[in-house]
């Protein structure tokens, strides 16, 4: 018998929040091991047994080390029993679209994602200084990636991506990289993602679907958010800029 | 004798590759398929002359990309999508390509989806920002070749130190050949496009990933050189006029290279 499955991860790491929900919805009987990133533990020589790349998640099953969130999903898909098909469909052609949405999430919607929010607040929380030109250019990907969802990739009868019915491990790896924006300025959150009504409903949707799991998942996250809210209005009222210690960031 | 009507109608069933040449991830579709005798019609793009963008293609891939293919009446782009599909649904891949067993087979993903943010996006980027640039008639960032060149020389340093660790001579220890070797490749071989001492000076200190090339060119011979011949020609082109204006700068004495180097 295979030793439990063993998944290394940093819940304010977008990746890691899909590959637990996907875990907890499933029944998959896993331990969770907490790796903190803004503790630098990933660069730990015991973690970094786990994953040589030293990223988050990672996750151990048997002999097997694997990570990159995707393969982690596509894996737990195949080698658990029992798991609903439209997570990641055995049917060629509906299984190849799937992995073209994953694949293109790389550069388009994590790039994007990753880089306008590590420039307007998390990088800032960590000492960074602001950088205005990489958070236009990052903005620039975000916004054209939210267009592609909202125009090609939520195209159909179905809620979800690729006018599926029901979600697949490409909805809630997506959905997840996308609410990170929720540790943004409520303006500024409101200001990128409102004109996209369908992706809006879409994150509902995943929500719904995923839920308990997907609130409890993020909780860590939403707590980071009312940190930020609150920086901000110190920050506000006194009118400078107080140093700060928030300690919290992801890095994938 | 198979009438016109029918003749036609296995004409549209015909797997087609809407490719360039000279974009990475189409040459490993296309190498892909001629090893695997995968029965195909190859669709030129030309995105020197934004073909990408015409109405026509933008049907077949609304995000007006290469590689794409059209099989019967199921599109798909992204050519890691691409591979993992023609690797299941023809008969005749031998396994090694794509392996049946699950862990392997997650092995594979993790590299190919590794490969967007790291190799892909620090090769094609330098390559872009200082050789290519000047002939599509954009202009030269320095930054972004920097950046680019950072992303670069540390994903080399990863394939060599971790992807290629163990038994065989491929990725993941590999004895044969697969997918992401293909593609990672296809990746590096842009850099041909590089002055000769750039070239060098980026890929030399990775004795393992020059051997793990070669093999990869070998094992997929003569598709892999017959498919890249687009480029060695460019290749060509651009020494050849490195050298003149190397001669031109020292009859003059005036220094202007060509490429931009950081």
């Amino acid at each position: 018998m295979i030793g439990k499955l063993k998944v290394y991860a940093d819940r304010m790491s977008q990746p890691c929040r899909a590959v637990l929900i996907f875990c907890r919805l499933n029944g998959i009987d896993f331990e969770e091991i907490k790796v903190d990133i803004s503790k630098r533990h990933h660069l730990s020589p015991e973690f970094t047994e786990v994953n040589p790349l030293q990223k988050v998640p990672a996750i151990l099953h048997g002999n097997l080390n694997l990570f990159e969130s995707h393969a982690i999903l596509v894996y737990l898909s195949s080698a658990f029993p029992g798991i609903a098909d439209h997570w990641y469909p055995t049917d060629v052609f509906k299984r190849a679209k799937v992995n073209s949405v994953l694949d293109w999430h790389h550069s388009n919607l994590r790039y994007g994602e990753v880089n306008y929010v590590s420039n307007t607040v998390l990088g800032p929380a960590l000492g960074r200084p602001l950088n205005p030109k990489a958070a236009a250019e990052a903005e620039k990907v975000l916004l054209s990636s939210l267009s592609k969802l909202e125009n090609i990739w939520l195209n159909g009868d179905g809620r979800f991506l690729l006018g599926n019915f029901q979600p697949s491990i490409a909805d809630l790896s997506l959905v997840c990289e996308l609410t990170q924006l929720e540790v943004l300025d409520e303006k500024d959150r409101s200001r990128i993602l409102s004109p996209y009504k369908k992706v809006v409903g879409w994150i509902e949707d995943t929500r719904t679907a995923t839920n308990p799991h997907f609130e409890e998942v993020h909780n860590i996250l939403y707590r980071a958010k009312k940190k930020f809210q609150q920086q901000r209005s110190r920050i506000a009222e006194s009118g400078t800029e107080t140093s700060n210690n928030m300690g919290r960031h992801s890095k994938m | 004798m198979i009438d016109r009507r029918e003749e036609k109608e296995e004409r549209k069933m015909k797997l087609k590759v809407y490719a360039d040449r000279m974009s990475q991830p189409s040459r490993a579709i296309l190498i892909f398929c001629k090893v695997n005798g995968i029965d195909f019609e190859e669709i030129h793009i030309e995105l020197s002359k934004r073909q990408q963008l015409s109405p026509e293609f933008q049907a077949i891939n609304p995000f007006k990309k290469v590689p794409a293919i059209v099989d019967g009446r199921f599109n798909l782009f992204e050519s890691h999508a691409i591979l993992i599909y023609i690797a299941s649904a023809f008969p005749g891949v031998a396994d090694h390509w794509y392996p049946a067993d699950v862990s392997r087979k997650a092995k594979i993903h993790a590299v190919l989806d590794w490969h967007h943010l790291n190799l892909r996006r620090g090769a094609a980027g330098f390559v872009l920002n200082t050789v290519l640039a000047p002939l599509l008639g954009l202009p030269l960032n320095k930054e972004a070749a920097a950046e680019a060149e950072k992303v670069l020389t540390s994903s080399l340093s990863t394939i060599e130190n971790i992807w290629l660790k163990g038994d065989g001579q491929y990725l993941l220890g590999g004895f044969r050949p697969s997918i992401a070797d293909l593609s990672l490749v296809c990746e590096i071989m842009q850099l041909q496009l590089l002055d000769e001492k750039e070239h060098d000076r980026i890929l030399d200190p990775h004795k393992k990933v020059q051997t793990w090339i070669a093999s990869t060119r070998n094992a997929t011979k003569p598709h892999f050189d017959e498919v890249h011949n687009v480029l060695y020609k460019l290749k060509l082109r651009l020494s050849l006029k490195q050298s003149s204006q190397a001669d031109g700068e020292r009859k003059s004495g005036i220094k202007g290279p060509i490429i931009s180097k950081m």
